[in-house]
């Protein structure tokens, strides 16, 4: 087995790897799980434009809801998608019912809308970050939201985690699906953007 | 609405290539950059998370406004900081006795005999209230803290109080 080539791991498949153990009553690697999800679980929230504060209720509610209801989750490998579901389900309720921000459920392929509360002149000092700044603004907002929460994840989970956010089959992985594709038409076409 | 470039279609169906992945990375280091996930937010779950799986009582705090001073600066001196359950009112006073440390003291009705457990991020500390319900914690490291207060009778649950920033 010395030879044998371990397999790629991705995001999903750690993370499945610790809930695992943890259900077999290693306790602390949920310690560990919460380290390595909540970044993702984090822009997941603050995609669909909840506040920070608001955003960080969601995320820690989903945890407690997931510890409170581990082994009802019968496949391991699906805890990646079930947090983000939850997430995004929950960001969707909150604000709804708070009626002060507003959600999305990523229909809309045709707004764009400046991304939420976000310190643009910070990026703008940046050269290279603020251009890429200013042609995820050009995209759809579901499509800034794909891609802001796959950018956490590993390629082979972009198909899930779409699916997690309740995007159609196919916007991304394996192919690059629209909403890359936008993006790097764009990018393409900016003569100042040099691929690294 | 704007129009779909000619090969946008061609470009939606390729794979996703090393250009791709490095695009997906940069936006990943603008958004971690630009919108982090807050500090301490991690903790607080984790922190949450072990004390979700005691099956507690939960206390409520009474004075929440009182909090949000505890640690910013030119605080006062001393916060007091009341919670209450069915069974149990705790008010605590706590005391700044250093930049990263505090002193508390408690008072517990009814709290003769009751044990205190201090859970911090750094571990926890365990005092028993005398006869009065008073209890002190001489030195407590600053950041999230919980109380755990439990009766003499062992039949009864914990009772749990928020995380509060001390």
């Amino acid at each position: 087995m010395i030879d044998a080539e371990p397999l790629r791991e991705t995001l999903a498949s750690k993370a499945a790897g610790l809930f695992r153990a943890y259900r077999t009553g290693d306790e602390a690697r949920m310690g560990e799980l919460v380290g390595l999800l909540t970044p993702i679980l984090w822009h997941t929230a603050r995609a669909q434009r909840l506040d920070r504060e608001t955003a960080e209720d969601v995320v820690q509610s989903a945890w407690l809801v997931l510890v409170r209801n581990a082994d009802s989750i019968s496949d391991p490998q699906a805890v990646l998608g079930w947090l983000i579901t939850t997430v995004r389900r929950e960001s969707w309720r909150v604000a709804k019912r708070d009626g002060r921000t507003q959600a999305t459920e990523f229909e809309d392929d045709d707004v764009v809308a400046p991304l939420a509360d976000l310190p643009e002149e910070r990026v703008l000092a940046d050269d290279s970050a603020g251009r890429l700044w200013q042609h995820l603004a050009r995209l759809p907002e579901r499509c800034q939201a794909l891609l802001r929460v796959i950018a956490f994840a590993d390629r082979p989970d972009y198909a899930a985690v779409a699916e997690a956010l309740g995007m159609p089959v196919g916007s991304i992985g394996p192919t690059r699906g629209r909403c890359l594709a936008k993006l790097r038409a764009q990018l393409t076409e900016d003569p100042t953007w040099e691929n690294s | 609405m704007t129009n779909p470039r000619p090969d946008e279609t061609a470009l939606a169906a390729g794979s996703i290539d090393a250009v791709d992945v490095a695009t997906l990375q940069r936006i990943e280091a603008l958004y971690g950059q630009l919108d982090p996930v807050p500090a301490g937010l991690i903790d607080r779950i984790q922190f949450g998370i072990t004390l979700d799986a005691l099956h507690a009582e939960i206390a409520e705090l009474q004075r929440s406004a009182d909090l949000v001073g505890v640690r910013s600066e030119g605080a006062a001196d001393a916060q007091t900081v009341t919670f209450t359950s069915a069974r149990l009112t705790t008010m605590v006073t706590i005391s700044r006795i250093s930049a990263d440390a505090v002193r508390i003291d408690g008072w517990a009705v009814p709290g003769a005999g009751v044990t205190v457990d201090l859970r911090t991020q750094g571990g926890t500390q365990t005092v028993v209230a005398d006869d009065d319900g008073r209890f002190v914690f001489e030195s407590v490291p600053a950041g999230m803290a919980q109380f755990v207060l439990r009766g003499t009778d062992q039949a009864d649950p914990p009772v749990l109080t928020p995380s509060i920033e001390l």
